[in-house]
């Protein structure tokens, strides 16, 4: 009975204590470099060299792979244990998916085990991350780099891009490989809101006005919390370009007050009169397929239509970008430096970049897009261009022209910590 | 007691010692450690008490503390007093005495998460009752159902300890009350003592302990729950577990040291609160 009186702080005190112990007792702390700089320091670390690539694949043979990973969508888990486990298992390599809440767990996972001198058997292989995640762990020096650029499938993706070049405004300095690219949109039942509502932000900020109670956002830090509040940054600041590059405590002095006095202003129009946000984006998506709400921002449309086919949601639902102001990114696989499988992992996530393994992940369920330049595709650029679009979602061709960049880290901790303040908590 | 019994009970006990002293111990020597700013794995790490102080003008944890409290104090007052009650109700019943008690028992091994997630599909306003009232017509949308989760007081985490706790409290002093209480009752009833002062005087004094000690395990589960609070209530203000989650996995490493105190403070504050509570108590039986 006593164990369960302290059950985070054990929690909490359990984690250190396997990390932390050992760590004591090798004498030795594994990392004490915080940044290695560049590419060509990852690209000469040890572990298996991708340019040689039938040496990569025959040290794969028999591994198996932790594959870390958000494993709050269903259609996607079905993707990766009944499309990808087979395919990766015609290469020798076994996929085992660890589903999180959080891939803030994971990290915390590879940290802890690092910490505990655990530098060449961690228990993560490959983690699905990006943004603040994949700053975290280079700020101590957790992943693997050089090898990206060097898979096989790298040829179809356009590495110069930058919205694949960069992560959230960091540099990707090949330690990650991108997986998906999305890009926000407003997911709305027609049923409750007509097409002009939803021409601009500021129009649809009206429509919310005039219909109290039914929009809400999650409360940030939540990823597309975050998002939402970035949204409104962007247009409150008259366009993404004035937010680009590192933190400028000038530019956003300037901006703030004017921003968490538009977000106040709408508090009493939300869900609950704003005076509480939802925890997370699933709790948000339920709201709308419970009816709770007629609208709400998420990333990634794709897999709405499904949704919709299997009666999840109205019939009404759709969505909508408005103009130069959808915010996109891309997101990423990274294997941590201590992967005693990282020929695996690599393996795996040349099978993740493959146009067949994106296609498929873009036609069924999930309906992720595509991070590989499809026109680069060969047989598969014709048929990425035939996909088509259910009612709900919206054509890449749309998604592509709304989209704009995320700022910088800088920006995106400064915002959620102030939002907390400002707007949470008044 | 000789000598040698008494080591062989220390034996004995070493391996659960062992884990209990060692995995408790020293997990939470090492969280004190942490929230004291050790964290080798930034560059530039120091020792410091920032994490504390910055503790005393968070509103979060401000905020946090009286929730906390609030909802802990109300669930194990509340679960110990209903559960005694029902325990009396169920040890009065001549008839059907057992098969009360077993179905007090179902609940008890029903994980919290469980639970919450129970009382989220029944209270939320698009749940059950919600609908059952939309279908009568009472309602005519969702927000019309008064907010019990997610709310500012935290209904519905007050229900569900209340539902998870009062039979575990019930069960205990059931146990209490089986040893022999009717013949005392029958023996003051005889003298003239009246329904109140059996009850004060005899059946209290003797359910007293137990029902004591089981509410100081409410007490101490309540105020450090987390998985309650995470499905039905809010992120702000949220109680402290929470918070010290969020700050946990906030991915600003930096801000780790404050989840190790605030988890340091959780640790501190339940001992005092059972010392308190178990002084109460003491002072309550005594006066007979």
């Amino acid at each position: 009975m006593s164990v369960r009186l302290y059950g985070p702080a054990l929690l909490a005190a359990a984690l250190v204590l396997l990390s932390a112990c050992s760590a004591a007792s090798t004498g030795a702390p594994a990392t004490q470099s915080a940044s290695v700089p560049a590419t060509a320091q990852g690209a000469a670390s040890d572990g298996p060299d991708p340019s040689r690539w039938s040496d990569v694949l025959a040290e794969a043979k028999g591994q198996t792979v932790n594959w870390y990973m958000w494993g709050g969508d269903e259609g996607l888990n079905d993707y990766v244990n009944d499309w990808v486990s087979p395919k990766a298992a015609e290469l020798g390599v076994t996929v085992r998916q660890v589903r999180i809440a959080d891939t803030v767990d994971a990290v915390n996972k590879i940290l802890g085990e690092t910490q505990a001198g655990r530098t060449s058997d961690g228990s993560v292989d490959l983690v699905w991350v990006n943004g603040e995640n994949f700053a975290t762990g280079r700020q101590a020096d957790l992943w693997a780099c050089g090898w990206p650029s060097r898979l096989p499938s790298a040829r179809y993706v356009d590495l110069a891009d930058p919205a694949i070049a960069n992560d959230f405004g960091r540099p990707v300095e090949d330690c990650e490989a991108a997986w998906n690219t999305t890009t926000s949109a407003l997911v709305y039942d027609a049923a409750r809101l007509d097409a002009a509502d939803v021409v601009s932000l500021a129009a649809f900020q009206q429509w919310v006005q005039a219909h109290p109670g039914r929009f809400t956002y999650p409360a940030a830090p939540d990823f597309t919390g975050s998002m939402v509040v970035r949204t409104f940054a962007y247009d409150e600041a008259g366009g993404y370009q004035r937010l680009q590059g590192p933190f400028d405590q000038a530019r956003y002095d300037a901006l703030a007050p004017r921003l968490w006095g538009r977000l106040n202003e709408l508090g009493p129009s939300l869900w609950r009169e704003g005076d509480t946000y939802p925890a997370s984006q699933d709790a948000v998506a339920k709201l709308f397929a419970d009816g709770e709400i007629d609208a709400y921002f998420t990333y990634g449309v794709g897999g709405l239509g499904t949704q919709v086919q299997q009666g999840r949601l109205p019939a009404t639902t759709r969505t909508a970008v408005f103009s130069g102001g959808s915010i996109g990114n891309a997101n990423f696989l990274a294997i941590p430096r201590n992967s005693p499988n990282a020929a695996g992992a690599m393996v795996l996530a040349d099978l993740l970049q493959s146009p067949a393994a994106q296609y498929e992940k873009k036609v069924n369920p999930p309906g992720y897009d595509p991070a590989i330049d499809t026109t680069k595709a060969g047989d598969f650029a014709a048929r990425f261009a035939a996909i088509p679009v259910p009612a709900a979602e919206l054509p890449a061709s749309v998604l592509a022209e709304a989209v704009v960049p995320e700022m910088q880290a800088g920006w995106v901790t400064r915002l959620e910590k102030d939002w907390v303040s400002e707007v949470q908590q008044r | 007691m000789n000598r040698r019994a008494g080591l062989r009970v220390a034996v004995l006990l070493a391996p659960a010692l062992l884990v209990v002293v060692g995995l408790f111990g020293a997990g939470l020597g090492l969280g004190l450690l942490q929230s004291l700013g050790y964290q080798p794995y930034l560059e530039g790490w120091s020792w410091t008490t920032a994490a504390y102080t910055g503790l005393i003008d968070d509103r979060a944890v401000r905020a946090s503390l009286v929730l906390t409290l609030r909802t802990s104090v109300l669930a194990t007052a509340g679960a110990a007093i209903l559960g005694l009650a029902v325990a009396m109700l169920v040890h009065s019943s001549r008839r059907g005495r057992r098969l009360l008690t077993a179905v007090l028992q179902v609940g008890l091994p029903v994980p919290h998460l469980v639970g919450a997630l129970s009382m989220s599909l029944m209270l939320s306003q698009s749940g059950l009752l919600s609908r059952l009232t939309y279908a009568i017509g009472l309602t005519t949308s969702p927000s019309d159902f008064p907010a019990l989760t997610e709310d500012r007081f935290g209904w519905a985490m007050l229900a569900e300890y209340l539902w998870k706790e009062t039979p575990f409290v019930a069960v205990v002093a059931l146990t209490a009350l089986a040893r022999g209480v009717a013949p005392l009752q029958d023996v003051a009833a005889t003298l003239g003592a009246s329904p109140w002062q059996r009850f004060r005087y005899v059946v209290l004094p003797l359910v007293t302990p137990a029902v004591g000690a089981a509410s100081v395990v409410v007490l101490a589960f309540t105020f450090g729950s987390y998985e309650v609070p995470a499905v039905l209530g809010r992120p702000y203000p949220a109680p402290l577990s929470v918070v010290a989650y969020q700050r946990f996995t906030d991915t600003d490493l930096t801000v780790r040291p404050q989840a190790f105190a605030l988890g340091v403070v959780l640790a501190v504050a339940v001992t005092a609160l059972v010392a308190v509570y178990l002084r109460l108590l003491d002072r309550l039986g005594a006066t007979r």
